[in-house]
């Protein structure tokens, strides 16, 4: 038994039945939608048509919000139906990220993730879902694909059915019939704040930020320039908004700092041929181990049911990064305290342990830097996350926040308890250098981002960031902020020719400083970007 | 394995499903499954509630799968009903002003107090002979002959409506051609379907007809639409014919003339079935009068001269219809007037006469009801039935009360001799039906008033033209001295009433309904469905209100006990009526008079049988019962009949024919020139007053009309699932108007009529034609910011400013905002936009024939001023009483032939005795 539905627009009338009947059916909120009716108009003169789309989850084969769901809520059924459980939801939204269909929505009553799903309690009865017994029309089909001469598997043998986005390759088992590919296709319509029943999605929905294309500066409608013949979406749904926020941004970057801290100290431990540990110190296993817990806790901050985060362990699913990032965090930290307690009880290891530890901290670091690449992929909904630039831009950027957050560390530390000057200029001058050259690299790879896009999602979201409402904070607080005025400041302080105004101190603590606060902002950019394009 | 589309019908007593809330945990939940009748639109289709049995309250509402009509199937609407149900807003109990009226100052009042308030002054009105003081006005019947029972039992001619702001006009277009006064087409077995109307999306009977509509698509059927705006049904219509508005019977009729001259007349059917004897000297006459006999083509006996008055042919009439609808409406004219090429008229009028007998055609409202001469129209489309031969045959148009089945009611008492000016004034003897929107001006003018009024599902002052008269009157309490209204939500005319006395909505109340869907008949039945439930339970339930949340009641039996009230010792001849029919002198009860009413339907006493039932309790547990199937009920005037029969003589054998007085299609009407039409007694096109002619060179036609698929006049304004869908209307601009008024898309745009003005956002679209505007119907509710909070779904709070006759309604908000209630949802409303309201700034427009309100207006647009805010209603009282006056100019008062106040076959609710209708002579 393989369900599988039948969206038939050569029937459908546009008339909301089915939207409704769900809403009943399934007591979804206001503001929520398992399913809607989509409109855009086209054309002109006596060619102009209203065309339909209903769109709804789609029960991926291959189904990304299952694969990134880290406590198994999101699951498939025997019969092909990809159910939730909202019992064992952490409130994550990964699944929303992952769905390129924006199928999910966070329930406002319980704080977790639901979509629709065939009615599954309705089909255990053998009761066809709600909106398919409503339709008057009998748009909607939902038959067992399996019996090749079942409706839907009929229909969707001929050729003249088709799925959103095939090109991702979640296989859907939601096939539409006479659809025309404007309402499929979110790219294939200009959405203008005015719809004819209501302000659309980009004046009414809690993400305020028209997407390019709806406004006048930023119109990257493909087939035309936004004048009425051109498709324009009439009717459309508002949104959850911006699922991963601030708090995402701010568990990059802690993340970055702490994960950094590791790798650069062990990248320290390796360098020193003896006493590694005392050159290196006791500031990276304690930066390290208080950033990557503070990284964990905006994690937790950020799950809609925080109160459920053991789950993460408890239910954890290896297949989501989700879990394997709760994993390597988990490492890093035991990676941490082990470093900082042998580091802080004096015990005198020999060097070549010192080495390993070094070794170990570079990866166990680089894992918890990285791995949030493949995290920000398995948000298969996010094209402009599904980026191979992002796994080295992250180790990067970990490199540079790692040195500018043990740089202030050292200078906390020299004016709190002043040590020998020698010492702390060495740190500073390696760890300026580590910085400088961290920053110039992440550099290179903000462009990269920016600059290298394999899909018009990527595009959007790039110009959302270059040119888009992004545009002054990228320029004057990335760049300027971030990354000119700390490379000034160190090249100023520490490699000019010593000379009365020169101030290690105050180099490295603008550096340091500006850099954070400009690696933030970045994060916040690519974060907030990555969701700017619509889904559907 | 195929899944079930709704519970298998022996399971309703006790039928077992999973919670979704709990799902994948398997937590079951037993319900009963009562069926009832849809309350949104008239359609009538069929729902079932689920009834929790454990709380015994309705979880929600589906489609009846036993429904003929409806099949199991409902539009948005159907589910929604549950958002009416459990409005925290609505009202629960019985309500008395205590501070002026519309002062929204009320307290809670018992039932029986408002009984013996309301029937004590209805029994001094009768006594006092003040028969014409009383009225009942009702916005949605939803019902098939209680109420005419009822008033024709207390012997007042007080049935108002709102046929005359709806559909008058296709009415009295229809009946003047074949009897009925509307149609049921075959789409499901048509080859062309032609519709001056929106049947995917709204009106009679969407769900129904649009099932219909897609059976016929499949099978190759296409399409046309004459619609100026894209609506969803011209949308997927294989033809758009965007017609610019008050052109349509230009269009239609020189289709008429194409299928003349290119002989695809169904000859036979109209030799046999049409007046066309009787037409023939009427149209030689006319040809004459109007010049055009010199143009007639030579041969056949009809050059240049025309041929004398005896021996005339079937072909002399064919020919001469030829030439007067050729000459009269060419394709050339048709393009000029509507805007839509030649090419593409010829290419329908060439697809209408290759359907030939399997055309269905469809108007109701649409075109008709906006203009001037708009019955014209629908009459024009018949027309086209009528020359194809598609009438009343597989896959044509048939006469609507073939298809709808009305059983008499219980006995009850003769018609009255009384007639109401107020309802049936005699400038409008030819109305469809009462003249109700002229009822405010008619009060102010002084030619009656009312000692009780009743409006029921029914919100004129918003809905109406003209809504400030409406406040004017209803605030008048020397005009109308106590206004009941009987309504299951707050509205703005509630505001205006005495009393609100809450009635159910459609699982609360009793009625019995059927409507012409398809090609059959069906009856069904309304029902408390909680009652309905305790009953089958066991749990003893003495009247609705018991079953009903708060106190809610329903009208039929309030109006049975009030009958009672009114004549409790029997004295005026009223109580008899209402007695139980088999324990004289005990009240009638709903079960008595539904149980009586179903006996009288063919088929449905032995069809229960067959299930051990009685047919009151078969309609209970079944919701609807199908007297014929689908194609049972076709060419039913070729159907012998007796002599005592109504019928004509065809070919030497009586047989039923039609409705008309020669039971004939009267292609010329000899009651239009009886009563001083003669001018409009062939299918013409009469120039709308909207036309160009009537239009400065700043001026536009406003479309205000047209309905959303998702919402129902203002009775949706609770139904929240509803209005997240659909919660504005923003002016259709088309790109070419946009730029000539400087309106880009989203700004706000000013649009005056003849007595005021309304503010909104425009929609530049493609859907709408240049030339033309459009704003749809619903939305735009209000409540006065000194009113208790009511409506926050879809109402924002405004002020009232007036200086002299002027008023200006502004909203004291931005729009709506969420709110605290029993309802969660009620704080996460996410939208602000209300609509405007544009009904309030048109004067009333009557057509002098139909009666109809002609919707379309005169307008200028133009860039929101400084001083204008969103949803801004400027409006002229006494402007808007100085056009009522205008029009009234254009009628011709009856009485008719003989002293008729109106045609005695002419139909009409309640109709009174024959003596009713004429005027009484001086002495």
């Amino acid at each position: 038994m393989l369900w599988g539905k039948l969206i038939d627009h050569d029937k459908c009338i546009g008339c909301h039945a089915c939207s409704v009947a769900c809403k009943s059916e399934n007591e979804v909120p206001l503001g929520s939608f398992r399913t809607w009716v989509k409109q855009v108009e086209k054309g002109e003169g006596l060619s102009a048509q209203r065309h339909f789309g209903v769109l709804r989850c789609n029960q991926c084969e291959d189904a990304p919000c299952v694969a990134i769901c880290p406590t198994g809520a999101m699951h498939r059924r025997d019969n092909g139906i990809i159910d939730f459980e909202k019992d064992i939801c952490i409130g994550c939204k990964g699944c929303i990220q992952a769905c390129p269909y924006d199928a999910i929505y966070m329930d406002p009553v319980s704080n977790t993730a639901a979509k629709c799903n065939f009615c599954a309690h309705r089909i255990e009865v053998n009761l066809e879902p709600a909106c398919v017994a409503v339709c008057p029309t009998g748009a909607l089909v939902v038959s067992d694909l399996e019996d090749p001469d079942s409706p839907v598997a009929r229909a969707a043998a001929r050729s003249a059915t088709s799925v959103r986005k095939p090109e991702l390759g979640t296989r859907p088992k939601v096939f539409y019939k006479g659809a025309d590919q404007s309402v499929l296709d979110p790219r294939a319509a200009s959405r203008p704040l005015q719809g004819y029943w209501g302000a659309s999605r980009g004046a009414c929905g809690p993400l305020q930020t028209p997407e390019p294309g709806a406004s006048g500066a930023l119109d990257e409608t493909p087939r035309g320039s936004g004048a009425p013949a051109a498709a324009r979406v009439s009717y459309d749904v508002p949104r959850d908004g911006v699922p991963w926020g601030s708090k995402i941004s701010a568990y990059l970057l802690t993340k970055s700092i702490g994960a950094g801290a590791l790798m650069v100290g062990g990248l320290g431990l390796l360098l020193f041929k003896n006493s590694p540990s005392e050159k290196v110190g006791f500031l990276p296993p304690l930066l390290a181990f208080l950033f990557l817990n503070l990284t964990s806790l905006f994690l937790v901050a950020d799950l809609r049911r925080p109160d459920r985060f053991m789950l993460l362990i408890l239910k954890g699913r290896l297949e989501s990064w989700l879990v394997k990032g709760a994993y390597v965090l988990l490492c890093s930290v035991i990676l941490a305290s082990i470093w900082g307690i042998a580091s802080l009880s004096g015990y005198h290891w020999g060097a070549v342990v010192w080495h390993g530890l070094g070794l170990l901290a570079v990866g166990v670091g680089g894992a918890a830097a990285g791995y949030t690449a493949f995290l920000f992929a398995q948000a298969r909904g996010r094209l402009f996350w599904q980026s191979p630039l992002l796994f080295p831009h992250l180790l990067v950027q970990a490199i540079a926040a790692g040195a500018a957050g043990l740089a202030l560390a050292c200078v906390l530390e020299q004016l709190i308890t002043p040590g020998s000057t020698v010492v702390f200029e060495g740190r500073m001058v390696r760890l300026g250098g580590v910085l400088a050259l961290g920053l110039v690299l992440n550099g290179v790879m903000i462009m990269g981002e920016l600059s290298s896009h394999s899909s018009e999602d990527a595009r959007i979201a790039s110009r959302w960031i270059s040119e888009g409402p992004g545009g002054n904070v990228l320029f004057w607080g990335v760049f300027v902020l971030g990354h000119i005025a700390p490379l000034v400041a160190l090249a100023l302080g520490l490699w000019l020719p010593a000379n009365e105004g020169a101030s290690p101190v105050l180099a490295i603590g603008v550096a340091g400083g500006a850099s954070l606060v400009g690696l933030f902002l970045w994060d916040d950019l690519y974060v907030r970007a990555g969701q700017v394009p619509a889904l559907s | 394995m195929t899944l079930d589309s709704h519970p298998p019908y022996d399971q309703w007593d006790s039928w077992t499903e999973l919670d979704p809330q709990a799902w994948p945990k398997k937590v079951e939940r037993e319900h009963m499954i009562v069926p009832t009748l849809c309350f949104n639109c008239e359609a009538g289709c069929g729902l079932l509630a689920y009834v929790d049995k454990e709380t015994l309250t309705i979880k929600k509402i589906e489609g009846n799968p036993l429904h003929p009509g409806s099949r199991g199937k409902t539009c948005a609407k159907g589910p929604a009903t549950l958002n009416q149900i459990t409005d925290p807003e609505r009202i629960l109990h019985p309500l008395k002003r205590t501070g002026p009226r519309g002062g929204g100052q009320w307290e809670q009042v018992s039932w029986e107090s408002v009984l013996e308030d309301i029937g004590g002054r209805i029994r001094a009105s009768m006594k006092a002979e003040r028969h014409d003081n009383l009225m009942y006005h009702v916005g949605r019947p939803g019902e098939d002959g209680f109420m005419n029972r009822l008033l024709q039992a207390w012997g007042v001619d007080g049935h108002n409506s709102h046929t005359n702001v709806c559909s008058a006009a296709t009415r009295l277009g229809f009946m003047s051609m074949w009897g009925a006064d509307r149609s049921s087409p075959d789409y499901a077995n048509a080859e062309f379907v032609l519709l001056v109307s929106a049947k995917l999306e709204s009106g009679h009977y969407f769900n129904p007809h649009a099932q219909r509509l897609t059976e016929a698509r499949e099978q190759g059927t296409e399409i046309a639409v004459l619609d100026i705006r894209l609506s969803n049904t011209a949308s997927i219509a294989d033809h758009w014919l965007p017609t610019h508005p008050g052109s349509e019977a230009e269009v239609l009729l020189s289709i008429a003339g194409f299928l003349l001259r290119e002989g695809l007349v169904n000859e036979p059917f109209v030799e046999r079935w049409t007046n066309w004897r009787v037409t023939l000297p009427h149209l030689r006459q006319r040809i004459s009068d109007e010049g055009l006999a010199e143009t007639l083509p030579t041969g056949e006996g009809l050059a240049g001269t025309l041929p004398p008055g005896e021996g005339e042919e079937f072909a002399d009439f064919l020919a001469l219809m030829t030439h007067y609808y050729s000459e009269r409406y060419p394709f050339s004219r048709a393009e000029e007037a509507s805007g839509v090429p030649v090419a593409l008229i010829e290419k329908i009028a060439r697809k209408v006469g290759k359907a030939g007998e399997k055309l269905a055609t469809h108007i109701w409202r649409n075109a008709a009801s906006g203009n001037l001469g708009g019955w014209q129209i629908a009459r024009a489309l018949l027309f086209l039935n009528v020359l194809t031969g598609s009438v009343g045959c597989e896959g044509g148009t048939s006469p609507h009360d073939w298809h709808k089945m009305k059983p008499p009611t219980p006995p009850g008492a003769p018609p009255h001799s009384r007639w109401n000016e107020l309802l049936w004034p005699p400038e409008y003897p030819l109305s469809h039906y009462e003249m109700s929107f002229l009822l405010p001006h008619l009060l102010l003018d002084g030619r009656g008033e009312l000692d009780v009024y009743f409006t029921r599902v029914f919100n004129p002052v918003w809905t109406y033209p003209d809504g400030a008269n409406w406040i004017e009157a209803l605030s008048d309490e020397s005009k109308i001295k106590l206004h009941v209204a009987l309504t299951p939500t707050w509205n703005e005319t509630a505001q205006f009433a005495d009393y609100v006395l809450p009635m159910g909505h459609s699982p609360e109340r009793h009625d019995h309904q059927s409507q012409e869907t398809h090609m059959g008949r069906w009856i069904g039945l309304r029902q408390p469905v909680l009652r309905e439930a305790r009953r089958r339970l066991g749990i003893p339930c003495a009247d609705t209100r018991e079953a009903n949340p708060g106190e809610v009641w329903e009208e039929a039996e309030f109006f049975l006990r009030l009958s009672w009230v009114i004549d409790p010792d029997g004295e005026l001849g009223i109580r008899q009526h209402f007695e139980a029919p088999d324990r004289p002198g005990e009240p009638m009860t709903v079960d008595d008079f539904y149980r009586e009413t179903f006996r009288a339907v063919p088929g449905l006493e032995e069809a229960a049988e067959k299930e051990g039932l009685d047919p009151l309790e078969y309609m209970r547990r079944r919701g609807a019962f199908e007297v014929e199937r689908d194609g049972e009920r076709l060419n039913l005037h070729e159907q012998e009949v007796g002599p005592e029969e109504p019928g004509v003589e065809i070919a030497g054998v009586r047989r039923a024919g039609f409705n008309t007085p020669s039971r004939r299609l009267e292609i010329w009407s000899e009651m239009l020139t009886d009563w001083g039409w003669a001018e409009h007694a062939l299918p013409d096109a009469i120039e709308s007053h909207i036309a160009p002619a009537q239009r400065g060179p700043d001026e536009i036609v406003l479309v205000p009309t047209f309905r959303l698929p998702v919402l129902i006049h203002s009775r949706s304004g609770n139904a929240k699932w509803l209005l997240e869908i659909a919660h504005s209307n923003p002016l259709w601009l088309s790109p070419t108007d946009a730029e000539r008024f400087g309106l880009a898309m989203g700004a706000l745009a000013r649009v005056s009529t003849q007595i005021g003005s309304f503010v909104l956002r425009v929609w530049v679209t493609e859907g709408i034609r240049p030339g033309v505007v459009a704003c749809s119907h619903h939305l735009g509710r209000w409540r006065k910011e000194s009113e208790a909070p009511t409506n926050r779904w879809s109402a924002a709070p405004v002020s009232f400013q007036e200086r002299g006759s002027e008023l200006l309604v502004r909203r004291v908000t931005d729009g709506l905002e969420p709110f605290e209630s029993d309802d969660p949802d009620s704080q996460r409303l996410w939208w602000q936009e209300v609509g405007v309201h544009q009904n309030m700034t048109f004067p009333v427009q009557p057509d002098p024939m139909s009666g109809m309100h002609c919707w379309h207006q005169v307008v200028r647009v133009q860039p929101a001023g400084p001083d204008d805010q969103e949803g801004d209603v400027r409006v002229d009282r006494e402007r808007g009483r100085e056009i009522y006056r205008e029009w009234l100019k254009k009628t011709r008062p009856g009485p008719g032939p003989g002293g008729l106040r109106r045609p005695l076959w002419l139909k009409r609710p309640i109709r009174p005795t024959d003596e009713a209708y004429r005027v009484p002579s001086e002495d």
